[in-house]
């Protein structure tokens, strides 16, 4: 899958370069706005069809809720911080951090704010994805079993689940994979959000 | 951009009522992965050409990339050390 994707952005900056005539960008908005639509409807109904998600948040309790909000908040900071080192606007540093990982979700939702952004976006969740496959072992180790459900962000409920899971226990895959849901479900609310501030 | 957001949400909604209350059928579900594939590759294609049309982004290439390095390792620290904090509360005292 990562080669899909890297292909696919790699394909397009070369047919954007070389290609395709400038006028393709009268269009180019709205293949990303019908694109993003189609791609969240199916992630809706496949979180619809994984109801069991929301029955397991019940029987653990609220207080797990506070692992996904750390990780939103520690993310959103954690880019302020680093974007402020590097002298960018704190909402364009901080929504670059609520990507959470999701990088090309993220990106494509600063596509239509600047391409700069937008590929910075996609850049630092691509990083902070393979940063969390390398990182995620010795976090456990060393941090904590719920901690090493941090690095992964929304990642935590699909690619990065499998090694949060053999690196801790089961009850902690459980909280990986509803944390990855609640930050994934947050990524394209806060984004937009924060951007605009 | 708020108008936006809310046709995400809802599009998101419609799409898991859809998921939770028909009853859609095995085909399609075992190619919803391959659906959300094809839909992902042609928007990262599509932001792919916009960025390539964009040479002030061409150009400044390798200094996005080490922003983009700067900027995932303070959300990743950020992330541990905020669940870090919260560990022994969500656990009762546990050694989580």
């Amino acid at each position: 899958m990562t080669g899909k994707i890297v292909g696919a952005v790699a394909a397009g900056v070369l047919l954007g370069l070389y290609v395709l005539p400038v006028t393709i960008l009268d269009h180019t908005d709205m293949i990303i706005d019908i694109g993003l639509m189609l791609l969240l409807f199916f992630v809706g109904i496949e979180i619809g069809l994984n109801r069991s998600v929301f029955t397991r948040i019940r029987s653990m309790g609220l207080k797990i809720l506070l692992i996904p909000l750390m990780i939103i908040t520690g993310s959103v900071v954690g880019g302020i911080v680093g974007g402020s080192l590097l002298g960018m606007p704190f909402n364009e540093s901080g929504a670059v951090g609520a990507g959470l990982g999701w990088y090309t979700l993220s990106s494509i939702l600063m596509a239509n704010y600047s391409n700069e952004l937008s590929t910075l976006a996609f850049l630092a969740n691509v990083v902070r994805e393979l940063m969390a496959f390398m990182i995620i072992p010795l976090v456990a180790k060393r941090v904590g079993f719920l901690s090493a459900i941090g690095p992964g962000g929304a990642t935590s409920m699909d690619t990065a689940l499998p090694l949060v899971s053999k690196s801790t226990d089961p009850e902690t895959a459980i909280i990986a994979f509803i944390s990855g849901a609640i930050c994934t479900f947050s990524v394209p609310i806060l984004v937009p959000l924060i951007l605009n501030l | 951009m708020g108008t936006r957001l809310l046709m995400y949400l809802a599009v998101i909604l419609l799409g898991a009522i859809i998921g939770a209350k028909a009853k859609l059928g095995d085909n399609l579900k075992k190619r919803l992965g391959s659906i959300q594939t094809a839909c992902l590759l042609l928007l990262l294609l599509t932001m792919g050409v916009m960025i390539g049309m964009d040479k002030d982004v061409i150009n400044s290439f390798f200094s996005i990339g080490y922003s983009a390095i700067v900027i995932s390792i303070f959300t990743v620290g950020f992330s541990i050390l905020g669940v870090k904090l919260v560990s022994g509360y969500v656990t009762g005292g546990g050694k989580r």
